[in-house]
């Protein structure tokens, strides 16, 4: 493993360890998801025979809402005491402590999005088939990583200039409306058995781009 | 270009640090303005200055935590570039925050320090770093349970993992009692070979630990004294920020 590979890795170890022990990112906002996910149900309990419209909404609504909370709470690990500054004083690139940081984020909004799923079919009485089921997790777990990839650098940002923590839906949810889209039509779609084509191509370049995007400005972004 | 540099050009060696017309701005606020200096390699010199004078501001820079807008800093000869981490190997920093994680314990703050500075037998040195800030009976205690004092040498011991030529060290006496500021002392003296930069509002403490003074203000550097009379020092030093005493306002008018 090459030096760059394995400053990734330990970035991403490190906060499985803490999260492994204090369970502060995947509990609260697994919480956070199935309290969406019941808000739903009791909400639209006259229209639950719509269960796929309702448990595709709400798996969503909940992915945007659980992935703002978890990656504002990867991010703020490194904000308390200046963690993020003794990050930066080691000699390794910037862009392998962001790519570390985008797996660990990536790693926890995709646990929640799981978790967030089988919710959906418990409570909301929505039921894809298990491909289908396989299929919709591949898709939370691309739209995953371009979420972290955008909500690293966004939470970074918000952290480093001292805006307030409401700036950062407001920064962060406009960018990842593509996401969302390609998100929703594509698990509409593999539901349906309709072709997947333009949905698929956007969400795997929008993502492409937003990581590519986050690698190159992550240097800046920190010196903000 | 100030007679430090040039003297620091004469040598066989390039010095420790040179700060080159380095120049810091954000937006039309300018928090450094056209600084040069160069620090020798085994000294320790002292940035002193009022609040908002520019100290921190030129310590980041010089730790490669934040970008000149204008002008170079080099360390050991080589220039801080954006993309060349390879000089950060040769420089510690403790800053006013201690870059700890509260959640894991002091031994694994500085296994995981030590594992991104490439640190060969990590282990043994995180070990033999705990030694020597006076904290190896607590390694396995997380730094959350630390007093402020405790926190501060442990910093200290990441700053120290790599074996660092260049430390720098932002308020290190900061919020100490009589004994951490005691304790901290013992160890800063084990630094005879490293080459010291810190900022500092303590001048009696400064003007022991340091050789040579720089006094900051306004983001300029004011002045640039050897620290050989602590009382002449303390005088110098009003005069620099200009808020020296009328005797002193007097002696200058009569001299």
């Amino acid at each position: 493993m090459n030096a760059f590979l394995r400053a990734v890795y330990r970035v991403f170890r490190k906060d499985l360890r803490i999260e492994r022990r204090t369970k502060q990112v995947t509990t609260t906002v697994a919480v956070f998801a199935l309290l969406v996910v019941l808000v739903f149900a009791f909400s639209f309990v006259q229209t639950l025979q719509r269960s796929a419209l309702l448990g595709r909404g709400a798996l969503w609504v909940a992915f945007v809402f659980a992935g703002t909370f978890g990656v504002t709470k990867t991010v703020e690990l490194e904000d308390r005491n200046g963690a993020l500054d003794g990050l930066l004083i080691a000699p390794v690139d910037r862009s392998a402590i962001y790519l570390g940081k985008v797996l660990s984020a990536t790693a926890f909004i995709f646990a929640v999005s799981l978790v967030t799923l089988g919710a959906t079919t418990v409570f909301l009485g929505y039921g894809p088939s298990i491909p289908t089921a396989v299929s919709v997790a591949a898709v939370l777990l691309v739209a995953a990583i371009g979420f972290a990839a955008i909500g690293v650098v966004v939470s970074v940002l918000t952290f480093r200039s001292g805006l307030d923590e409401l700036a950062l839906p407001v920064l962060l949810v406009p960018l990842v409306v593509p996401l969302l889209l390609a998100g929703v039509d594509l698990t509409a779609a593999l539901e349906s058995g309709s072709p997947l084509g333009g949905w698929l191509r956007l969400l795997g370049l929008y993502t492409g781009v937003v990581l590519l995007a986050g690698v190159a400005t992550f240097e800046y972004v920190v010196e903000a | 270009m100030t007679p430090d540099v040039e003297r620091a050009e004469t040598a066989s060696e390039p010095p420790a640090i040179e700060v080159e017309h380095v120049t810091k701005s954000y937006g039309h606020f300018t928090a450094v303005d056209d600084l040069s200096f160069a620090v020798e390699r085994g000294s320790t010199v002292g940035l002193f200055g009022p609040n908002g004078a520019g100290k921190t501001t030129l310590l980041r820079m010089m730790a490669g935590l934040a970008r000149p807008t204008r002008g170079t800093i080099t360390v050991d000869g080589v220039e801080l570039a954006p993309d060349d981490y390879t000089t950060y190997r040769t420089i510690g920093v403790v800053t006013h925050e201690t870059m700890l994680y509260d959640e894991l314990t002091a031994r694994e703050n500085l296994r995981f320090h030590a594992d991104l500075h490439g640190v060969d037998d990590p282990a043994d040195r995180c070990a033999s770093v705990l030694d020597t800030v006076g904290l190896s009976h607590r390694g396995s205690d997380r730094p959350a349970a630390f007093s402020h004092g405790l926190r501060k040498r442990l910093s200290l011991g990441r700053a120290l993992l790599h074996d660092p030529d260049v430390l720098l060290l932002d308020e290190p006496y900061t919020g100490l009692d009589q004994r951490s500021v005691a304790d901290l002392e013992s160890v800063l003296d084990g630094f005879d070979e490293r080459t010291v930069v810190l900022t500092t509002h303590d001048l009696e403490r400064g003007v022991a630990r340091c050789d040579r003074a720089l006094v900051v203000d306004r983001g300029r550097l004011e002045a640039d004294l050897a620290l050989d009379d602590a009382a002449s020092f303390a005088a110098e030093y009003r005069r620099a920020i200009g808020v020296e005493s009328e005797p002193e306002r007097r002696g200058e008018t009569t001299r």
